[in-house]
Parts: structure tokens; C-alpha cells; sequence
């Protein structure tokens, strides 16, 4: 008797443990936080071209999108090519790479103005750099 | 007295409720963990020349001139250096061109040539060896 009595109060003390749970959770939770990049898209849209040949770069904010029209945009913010550049000006420490994700129809001389002004505001011996976006093969 | 007692007893009492707040930090967890993207975005790297020094010397090598596609036309002709060239022969043209002249490729194009057009002419020349590219565009007038 006495011994099924010991093995009952021992099961009763073996609830989960929460505290540890608890704080490995947070802590996951904590980390994907700080690395989750959310995707932010203009209010056009834009089908990049595909190709062949392509480098992988990490994905991170500030993507400038070029739409058929001539539209510029940052993210979600709508641009020309002055405020463009000044935008980038301000937030030129945050960029390393600047992907560029110009629509398979934009017009090249668009593109080109684009990148001629990001070459202005980015230094190349602080490892910034400038890359046309393709699209993903699925 | 008896009021004291009692307000004791309720602090007492006062306990952080865990459940519904574990409940939150799953939620936020879970959603977390599925907006989150490690795939990296492919691209092409380009390299440009530091600003405000366009090179004076006429530029020896191979030059693609594309001219502004017609109307309908989602391309433009194509010309490497003095001969029409279509996107099937290019690869060819390239590769078989002597390794002195294969140090570079200027794509010479006009304004309203479509983007894709340009992206499809350095994969082709990334391809055949070339990794050199330069751009040249007509000034907007």
C-alpha cells in the first residue's frame, strides 16, 4: 500500500515543467522577431525578368522597384528620381546591397537613371553594391 | 482589522495568470516563424564605374548597340559591332569572338528598350565568358 501510495504522489509531481518552456519560447519568438524582414510591395506590379545566371543576395529592406510606367518606388513609398535620391541619402547606412527590381518591361534608360543616382549615394569601398533582381524559379 | 486582513489575504492572491499569456506568445511565435523568408533573392551583381568619371577613350571590344523596339515589339534589333544579331545566335557569336576583344561588352541600348531585353543580353554573355559589362545610354534629351 505503501508503495502505490509513493508512486501516486510522485506522478502528481511530474507536471511539465513551465518556467524553462516558457522562457525557451520567448526566446524563439524573440529571434524571429528580429530577423523577420517583412515584405513590403509598391502598389504596382512589377514581373521580374527571368535568367539563366544569377548570384544569391540576402533580402533585406530597401528594394527600389520600377514599374512599366516609369513608376520609382522604395519599399511602399512612391518616388521620382530627386526624391529618390535624397531618400537613399538618408538611409544609406542601413543598405549594403540595393537590389534593384526593375519590371521586365520598364524601360532600360529608367533603370539606368536609377542606378546612375543609387551609384552616387552608395560607396563602394563600404561593400554596398547594386543588384538587378530576377525572378525566382520555383 | 478585519480590512487589513482581507487586503492581505488578496495580495496575496494576486498571482500573473500564465495560461492566456503562453496562449499570446505561441500566437505571436507561430506567426513569426512563418512570415519568416531564409530563401536569398537571386540577382545579378553589377559593378559600376565610381560616379563622375565617364571614360574618354573610345572603348576597344565588343559593343551591342539595341535600338528602341518598334511599336507592338517587345524587342529591339540587336547589332554586335557592325553585324544584326538575334538572341539564338548570340551565345555563338560571343563564345567563338577572339579572348581580346571577350574583356568586355558594352551594351550600347536606347531608352525605351525593355528592361528584360538587357537582363537576357548579360545572361547571354555571362554565359559565353564575359563578365565585364558596361552600360551606355542615350541622353535624355
Amino acid at each position: 500500500m505503501a508503495f502505490l501510495e509513493g508512486r501516486r504522489s510522485k506522478d502528481r509531481d511530474t507536471g511539465l515543467q513551465m518556467a524553462p518552456m516558457i522562457d525557451c519560447v520567448f526566446l524563439l519568438l524573440i529571434f524571429f522577431m528580429v530577423t523577420a524582414i517583412m515584405k513590403v510591395e509598391p502598389n504596382f506590379t512589377v514581373t521580374l525578368p527571368r535568367s539563366d545566371t544569377q548570384h544569391e543576395f540576402p533580402r533585406k529592406k530597401f528594394n527600389v522597384f520600377i514599374g512599366q510606367n516609369d513608376e520609382i518606388s522604395v519599399d511602399d513609398q512612391v518616388f521620382n528620381l530627386d526624391s529618390m535620391e535624397r531618400f537613399l541619402a538618408s538611409h544609406k547606412d542601413h543598405i549594403s546591397t540595393l537590389i534593384i527590381k526593375g519590371d521586365k518591361y520598364a524601360r532600360h534608360g529608367t533603370v539606368i537613371d536609377v542606378m546612375e543616382r543609387a551609384k552616387l549615394q552608395l560607396d563602394k569601398e563600404d561593400g554596398q553594391e547594386i543588384a538587378l533582381a530576377v525572378r525566382e524559379e520555383l | 482589522m478585519q480590512a487589513k486582513k482581507q487586503m492581505r489575504k488578496s495580495k496575496k492572491g494576486v498571482e500573473l495568470d500564465m495560461a492566456p499569456m503562453i496562449d499570446c506568445v505561441f500566437l505571436l511565435l507561430i506567426f513569426f516563424m512563418v512570415a519568416t523568408t531564409f530563401a536569398p533573392m537571386p540577382g545579378l551583381r553589377v559593378q559600376l564605374p565610381p560616379p563622375g568619371k565617364p571614360n574618354p577613350n573610345k572603348p576597344k571590344g565588343l559593343i551591342i548597340r539595341i535600338a528602341n523596339p518598334e511599336p507592338g515589339q517587345f524587342q529591339g534589333v540587336m547589332m554586335l559591332n557592325e553585324d544584326v544579331v538575334q538572341f539564338e545566335n548570340m551565345f555563338d557569336m560571343l563564345v567563338n569572338k577572339p579572348d581580346e576583344v571577350k574583356s568586355m561588352l558594352i551594351i550600347q541600348s536606347e531608352r525605351d528598350v525593355m528592361h528584360e531585353q538587357i537582363i537576357r543580353i548579360m545572361d547571354i554573355s555571362k554565359q559565353s565568358g564575359i563578365d565585364k559589362i558596361g552600360f551606355a545610354v542615350v541622353a535624355r534629351e
